[in-house]
């Protein structure tokens, strides 16, 4: 008999359950016992608190520098900071032996990908949203148009997590997980860290909608691609 | 007990040498090697650039082999998974192997030819930043294939990067170009500088392109068979 991996939900009879429910329930099991637990999700906060502080520090104070390179620590402190956070999509799984669990559930396994890529984008978001007011408390950045703002963010971390949580799985099994993680992500990422950090520029320092409008298709086109492409070869890599 | 017979077949199954084919592309790339420099030095120097020009001959076959590696790399990846035969893993593994070394050769001749052109080692243009971007991609393939044992999860996980890491090139042409335009207002348009070819420079090129490509297969297959008596050895 299969045990159920901690905090999942009960389902009645243990029947078939549809692939998009399938997506919500393993997201939503890993995000509580993400918050239950507190303790990574605290340390990222701190990092990211100490990280844009120490940055503010050196790069400071005038206003205007600090403002002008806000947008390019506020995406590196993310790119690194969310690597602390991408290695426990499956860190768990592989501790208490329920990957192989996951991976017997009849069906497809695009499904595990999508459930644990939702887990880290409902992290990572509010993580992000609160990094963003820091910066804009500790770099002088104007939040009138939020909105936007967020659209980059949402975009950028969406692109990061889709490659990230698909190398996480990738690595879930080897030691050296959270070393290689970062060397293999930070090259791919490269594009979402320029446009992310040109759009951030770009809306912070007031420039109209259409000049930033190129740089959120530019993090659209890498998400689409590699959602896609993460998405496809997951399931050919993860089967043993 | 083998007999003689068997034996032969096993041997023609798993071959520990390398065959005709190899070494007709290694011997003729090496024999032909000494006449493309030959015709890159005997090339008239460059009307603007001189003498210094002439690092293109170099430059030129190792940037079109690293891209042509990876993406033979690329492809093979894709077979890899989608057939689950090993043998594709090792073409991939052999063709990523020499990419790194004639991207490494693009890369540093390129600094070399941009230091007195330019009066700069490197400069953020985007064909330069994208081929940084990729050499970087594949040093992490081979920090990744070093650091798995499991010789089955090693050949996935490699084709996943070697697939990820080759759709990048586009992406990050584009962003990288994008970047620099926005907001430079000083730029060095490779465009520019181009060198617009007279008929023996060019010829010297081609040739040394098609020498490159000769070495490129005849090294690919080579590092492949290399790599089958590796594997043999590590599951014995």
């Amino acid at each position: 008999m299969r045990v159920p991996a901690k905090g999942w939900p009960q389902v009645a009879g243990g029947g078939r359950v549809g692939g998009v429910k399938r997506v919500f329930l393993l997201a939503l099991r890993d995000l509580r016992l993400e918050v239950r637990d507190r303790s990574g999700l605290l340390s990222v906060l701190a990092f990211f608190a100490v990280m844009l502080f120490i940055m503010a520090l050196a790069l400071g104070p005038e206003e205007g520098p600090l403002r002008r390179a806000a947008p390019g620590v506020l995406w590196v402190a993310l790119a690194f900071g969310s690597t602390l956070l991408s290695t426990r999509a499956f860190a768990l799984e592989v501790e208490e032996n329920t990957l192989d669990d996951l991976l017997l559930a009849p069906g497809g396994k695009e499904w595990i990908y999508f459930g644990k890529l939702l887990f880290q984008m409902l992290l990572l978001l509010p993580l992000a949203l609160l990094s963003l007011f820091m910066a804009a408390g500790l770099f002088y950045l104007p939040l009138e148009r939020l909105l936007s703002l967020f659209l980059t963010l949402a975009l950028g971390v969406l692109g990061y997590a889709s490659v990230a949580t698909f190398y996480a799985g990738l690595l879930s099994r080897l030691r050296g997980r959270e070393v290689l993680l970062p060397l293999l992500l930070f090259s791919l990422v490269v594009p979402v860290v320029l446009a992310s950090v040109r759009a951030t520029l770009g809306l912070v320092e007031g420039l109209p909608l259409g000049e930033v409008a190129p740089w959120w298709q530019l993090l659209l086109v890498f998400d689409v691609v590699y959602l896609t492409a993460s998405a496809l070869l997951f399931p050919l890599v993860m089967e043993g | 007990m083998l007999g003689a017979v068997e034996v032969k077949m096993l041997k023609a199954a798993q071959p520990d040498r390398p065959d005709a084919l190899t070494w007709v592309f290694l011997g003729l790339g090496l024999l032909l090697l000494p006449v493309g420099l030959y015709l890159a030095l005997a090339a008239p120097p460059d009307v603007n650039q001189g003498y210094l020009a002439r690092i293109m001959y170099l430059h030129v076959p190792g940037a079109w082999l690293g891209y042509l590696a990876f993406f033979v790399t690329f492809l093979y990846s894709l077979l890899y998974l989608f057939r689950q035969d090993p043998r594709y893993d090792r073409v991939a593994l052999a063709s990523a192997e020499i990419g790194l070394v004639f991207m490494g050769l693009a890369l540093v001749t390129g600094m070399l030819w941009a230091r007195p052109t330019w009066g700069v080692y490197w400069t953020w243009e985007p064909r330069l930043t994208t081929t940084a971007i990729l050499f970087a991609v594949y040093v992490g393939y081979f920090l990744l294939r070093g650091a798995i044992e499991d010789p089955e999860l090693r050949r996935k996980a490699a084709a996943a990067v070697g697939i990820l890491g080759f759709i990048n090139v586009p992406i990050s042409y584009l962003s990288v170009k994008w970047w620099r335009s926005l907001h430079q207002t000083q730029s060095i348009d490779l465009t520019t500088g181009k060198i617009h070819m007279d008929p023996a420079m060019l010829q010297a090129l081609l040739f040394n392109l098609f020498v490159f490509t000769l070495l490129y297969l005849g090294f690919v297959r080579f590092r492949s068979l290399l790599a089958a008596i590796e594997d043999r050895q590590e599951e014995a």
